[in-house]
Formats: structure tokens, sequence, C-alpha cells
């Protein structure tokens, strides 16, 4: 492994791309209110579970139970409320970016985090999307490196236009082919 | 030159070449060894009830006698079958494997998909010199194929002929390198017993020896007892009587806890000769060699340009014996993180001096700084973070437990929360970061330590993190993805993160260099 032509180069750092000082683009709208409805679906699910259980006139609870769920009801409620919410701010600040050499995606709240993947170490790249993506024409796209599932690079609710284009411009990119 | 090579090959192989072939009748033992294994393992549970019913047992041993000889003629005639219906065929430039006696399986493996190739060569195969051929694939475990017997010297042969013609097929410039220095291998490193014994005493080589005797516990714990009481010492008695002094206890709960210790580090020691006797790592060409093992011997080989980290490890015995466990890691497969070091392609030389680790460590990268660079300590915040997280675990539960009038558990739980704020301190210590041109280090632990060291043009992938706590002090945490896991620096400033991140991503589009 010859690495010594490269010793010489001296870049200063002040003039390489930032990674963090992209311009990153939202999501699709329709991924904020899909998956606000999830939630809030889920959410109403929980709580008329509890109501069935609380108002069935089949069997007794014990009778702490039977006095604490009003309570756990109103606690549930205001709690899914704001975790809704809450998912509504994480949803619209997440974004992705793509430069010349590589993708990004930026998401969290009060843990953010940016995931930078070079197009060169691609090894493959999927698009998926389930029944509810497909019904609201959303998709994600996940891409695939030698890191291994865990690391898996992936960017959720991209309309899916965008999803075949982004694809298409990774597989379509000279670095793919030097990969090889 | 190469086409020479490979004629000569294709001449030694000749007769293993294009026509489908059994293997050496030596696999019948294989067979038959490997059908114990896997019955026995899910048998293994009957034999305390077997232990228990001796006395039953004994009464009419003819019917036991009949009943083991049929189980051994069982065996015979399965591992014959499997045998018979055990075909391969090494064409041009792909093994094929045909197996299976009910549920036929057929496996067709092109030369190119072959990523690594190891030899196994189980005790009794040494007496005819065979070997067993693993051929490992990138994807995953099931679709490995192996070769059960080969005479080595055809399985060595073959194995050269397929890397010839990986080599032929990926760029020229390299395969006549490893034309060239195909055959001289040169002695890196071996193990003396010595060696192996440090190592025993300073890694729990012990588990796997325990995990070997789990099913056993139960059955032996009450031998134990039994045996003990059998010699005329009531233990229930001893516990209960106010005869002896506190002291006379003290001294024989810790002659006893010594006796435990001892005989679990004696255990460990054998267990690492087990693994790792005559252990030699050779190199030829770009082509790192590992041998090893007492009863079954490994043989893995990796390609230099494969290697993505090499980690020095040290536990605290580790430190004080002034040990090293050097490792060579390379892809990762999760299937491999499961067993012991022998297997999978990881390459780990055992309780080597520091010295020695550099030399290995600049054989396969000679510009790695590991033993000289200075690295840079992380952030106090650390400390501080996690001391308010242990704070509010415990403390918290204690205030909430007190609540409830258990003052003795909430007092142990501030003890705890006391006793973790050593730890952190440690942990904030060992962690360290440094990196140069085409390195990046990182160095970490508790109370063992390990040094880790990648190029910085083999990350596959980076992440910048930054909780709110983080952005106040202007820190961030980066993690790099490489193709043998993940590797992160917690709560660095933010600038230095940039910096780290900008410049990977830099090094890996710009100069575009292959990871493997």
């Amino acid at each position: 492994m010859s690495t010594h032509s490269f010793s010489n180069e001296t870049i200063e750092s002040n003039d390489l791309p930032k990674a963090r000082e992209q311009h990153f683009l939202p999501l699709s709208p329709a991924y904020v209110k899909v998956n606000l409805l999830c939630r809030l679906l889920l959410w109403f699910i929980v709580l008329v579970a509890l109501a069935v259980v609380h108002w069935q006139p089949w069997f007794q609870l014990p009778s702490p139970m039977q006095t604490a769920i009003p309570g756990l009801l109103i606690a549930i409620a205001s709690l899914g409320l704001l975790l809704s919410v809450y998912g509504i701010i994480g949803d619209k600040v997440k974004g992705y970016a793509l430069r010349e050499h590589d993708l990004s995606y930026k998401s969290g709240v009060i843990f953010k985090s940016i995931i930078s993947q070079p197009i060169l170490r691609i090894q493959h790249v999927e698009l998926k999307h389930g029944p509810i993506d497909r019904h609201f024409g959303l998709a994600s796209l996940e891409v695939f490196s030698a890191g291994g599932a865990m690391h898996t690079f992936a960017i959720p609710g991209l309309p899916e236009e965008k999803a075949r284009e982004l694809r298409q411009y990774i597989l379509e990119h000279g670095d793919i082919a030097a990969n090889e | 030159m190469n086409n020479e090579q490979i004629s000569t090959i294709e001449n030694v192989t000749e007769e293993y070449r294009d026509k489908w072939l059994k293997l050496s009748p030596v696999a019948i033992i294989y067979f038959a060894i490997q059908f114990i294994k896997n019955t026995a393992s899910n048998f293994v549970y009957l034999i305390p009830a077997l232990v228990v019913g001796y006395q039953k047992l004994a009464d009419n041993i003819v019917s036991i006698l009949i009943g083991v000889a049929g189980i051994l003629v069982f065996i015979a005639v399965s591992a014959l079958v499997k045998f018979y219906f055990y075909q391969y065929r090494i064409t041009g430039q792909r093994a094929q494997i045909h197996s299976g006696v009910f549920q036929k399986k057929h496996i067709d493996l092109p030369f190119e998909r072959i990523q690594n190739i190891r030899f196994e060569q189980p005790i009794y195969y040494r007496f005819t010199d065979h070997v067993c051929m693993l051929l490992d694939t990138a994807g995953s475990s099931k679709a490995e194929a192996k070769i059960i017997a080969l005479p080595k010297s055809v399985a060595e042969t073959l194995k050269q002929e397929i890397l010839l013609f990986k080599d032929n097929a990926s760029d020229t410039k390299n395969q006549r390198e490893t034309g060239q220095q195909q055959d001289q291998e040169t002695v890196l490193n071996t193990r003396s017993v010595r060696d192996l014994v440090i190592h025993g005493l300073a890694s729990n080589r012990i588990w796997i020896v325990l995990g070997a005797l789990a099913p056993f516990f139960n059955a032996i714990s009450e031998q134990v007892i039994e045996g003990i009481e059998s010699f005329g010492v009531d233990v229930e008695a001893l516990m209960s009587s106010t005869q002896y002094a506190m002291w006379q206890y003290i001294l024989v709960i810790a002659s006893a806890t010594f006796i435990i210790v001892a005989l679990l580090a004696l255990i460990s020691v054998i267990g690492s000769v087990i693994t790792f006797y005559d252990f030699r790592l050779t190199r030829s060409g770009d082509r790192y060699i590992r041998r090893n093992g007492l009863f079954t011997r490994h043989e893995v080989a990796m390609r230099l340009r494969r290697l993505q980290m090499i980690v020095y490890q040290q536990n605290w015995l580790d430190r004080l014996l002034q040990r090293v466990n050097l490792k060579f890691e390379q892809l990762n497969s999760s299937v491999e993180r499961h067993s012991a070091s022998t297997a999978g392609g990881k390459i780990m030389v055992p309780s080597v001096t520091l010295s020695e680790a550099e030399e290995l460590a600049r054989d396969a990268w000679p510009e790695h700084q590991m033993g000289s660079i200075k690295f840079h300590p992380i952030s106090k915040r650390l400390m501080v973070r996690n001391a308010l997280v242990s704070f509010w675990l415990f403390v918290g539960s204690a205030i909430v437990i007190s609540y409830f009038g258990h003052y003795q558990l909430s007092a142990a739980l501030i003890a705890l929360f006391l006793t973790s704020l050593p730890f952190i301190a440690l942990r904030w210590k060992r962690w360290g970061y440094a990196s140069d041109d085409q390195f990046i280090y990182i160095r970490k632990g508790l109370i063992g330590v390990s040094y880790r060291c990648f190029p910085i043009h083999k990350v596959q992938q980076t992440s910048f993190y930054q909780s709110w706590f983080m952005r106040r002090f202007k820190l961030c945490s980066v993690g790099f993805v490489l193709a043998c896991g993940g590797q992160s620096v917690p709560f660095i400033k933010e600038a230095t993160g940039d910096a780290l991140i900008d410049n990977t991503l830099y090094r890996v589009e710009a100069l575009r260099k292959s990871w493997m």
C-alpha cells in the first residue's frame, strides 16, 4: 500500500468543504402529516383499549385499578399529545443534503445528529415503501455500506419521485464504478 | 509468468478438476464425530437423569449394551451414507458441492465470490494429513462452503489457484507482487506455552471451557456436596454451630475462595493453551496467516488490504504484566462475534509484549504511530454528565425509596452512587483521541484499556452528534463506521469534531482509495 504520494498534500482544514454547513432539504410535508396521523392513531388505540377495560360489563377489576383508570386516561392522553407535538417538531427538523460525493441526513431536536455517507463506499441502494407510504406516495431510501446493517444510512419520507431520482443519481455516480 | 504458475498448479491438481469427486475416506470419521457432537448437545440434559437412575440401569446391563451397540451402528451407517452422498467438483472457476441425504444441499460458489479461505485440521486428520477447507463468502455464514477432507498438499495448491484467479480478475499490478512472493512465508510471531499461560491468567479464556460444561453444572454441584458429605462433614451443622470463632469462618471462606479462584485460573490457562497452542503468525506477500490450536488446528489467512483496524487490548492484569493482546480486525460479520477468537477471520495475537505489538503493527502499517502519538483528552463535561445521570438514577431513587421508609435500601443506593464516581472519573481518563495524516487513533476503557488505530481512507460513514447539553458547551461526539464496526469519540470540541469529519470525508472522497 503506497501512500507516500499523498502525505505531501497540505490542505488547510478551513478550506475543506464543511459537512455541517450544507443546505439541508426538508422531507416531504406529507411525511410529517402521515407520521402525525400514525402517532395519534396509536395513542387513540391505547386510550380506547383502556376505556373498554374500564367500562366493560363482563368482569370486575380490582378496585385500586378501577379507580386509577380515569386519571391514567388523562395522563396518557396528555402524554400522547405532547409526544405527538414533539414528533411534529422532530419530523420538521429532519432533512437531507446531497453533495457531489456524499449524502447527509440530519435529525433530532434535543439530540441532534448528522450522518454522512460517501457515495464511493455505497454497496447497494434500496427503495422501501410500505402500504401506508405507498398510499401517500412516499418512499424511503436505504443505502448500505460495508459498515453492516447496524449502520444503514436511511432517508425516510421522500416523495417517491424524488427517491427514485436520488437512487438513479447514486447508481449512475462515477464513484460507484470506482468502488468495484 | 502467472500463466506458467497457473498451469503448474493445474498439473498438480489435475485429477481434482472438472469431475465429481468423493472425499477421502477419513471424512467418515469427521461425519461420525460431527453427528455425535450434534446429538450429544441435545441429549446432554439427560445425563443428570442417568446419574440418578444409575442403580436401575445397572440391573439390566445387557439391554444397555445392546442399546449402545445399536447407537454406534446407527452412527456408523449415517456417517457412511453422508459420506456416500457428498460430492464436490472444482471446475475452472467455481467450486460445487452436493451434500445431504434426505435434504439435498447444492452449493455453487464462483471463485470470485470467495472472500476468505481457511483450513481446519481436527486431531484425527493429522495422521493422514488431511484438512477441511472452508470457503467464506461475503454474504451470510450459511453460504459458506466446506470441503470436508482434502489432502493438505492439494488443498494448498487449490487455495493458491483460487487466490491467483482472484488476482487475475482484479488489478494486474497487485497480482504480480503476490505471485512472486507467494512461496516464501516469513514467520512474524510465535507464542510459547509460557506466553499462553500468561494469556490464560490475564484474560477470561475460562468461558470457553465453562461454556462447554454449562449443562453439567447442576450435576456437578450436587456431586461436590455429596462428596464433601461422604467425608463425614456435615455442611449444615458446620454452618449453624457456634463452636467456631468468627475468624475461623473467615479463614475457611477465604481459603475456599482462593482455591476456587486458583482453580478457575487453571481452567482458563488450559483453555488458552488448547486454543492457541503452537501459535504462528506468518506473512507471505500481502497475506497474513494465523495457525493455532492443540487439538483442532486452525489456519486463517487475511490479505493486508483487508485489514481495517489494529487494536491493542489490555485488561488490568495485562497492564500489570506489561502484555498486550493485538488484534487485526477485518470485515465484520455478526456471526463471528459470538464464537471464540479462533473462528472467523479476525487475527488475534495473544499476550505479546508492547515492543512486539509495535513491531507487528509496523509490519502491517509502517506509517502508524500508535506507540508514540500523543492522545488528546476529551472534555471533562463527560464526567459531569455521567455523574449527573448516576446521581438521578441512584440518589433520585434513594429519595423516593426513603419516602416509603426503606432507609437501609436508600443508604445502599447512595453508597452505589459514591462508588460509581471513581469509575466515572477513570472512564473519562481513559478516553483519548489523536489523528495524523493517515490514521485516527482512539484510546478507551475503564479498568483495562484498548488502543485502536484505523486508516482514515477506510471509513465507510461518519456521524456527528450533539445533545442540547453539549451544544451549550460547544462540544460534540463523532462516529466513524468501518467495515469492522463503528468507533466513536465522545465529548470533544465542536471545532475539532467538525475538522475530523470534514477531513475524513475529504480523504475518503478525494483519495478514492479502496477499503479492501
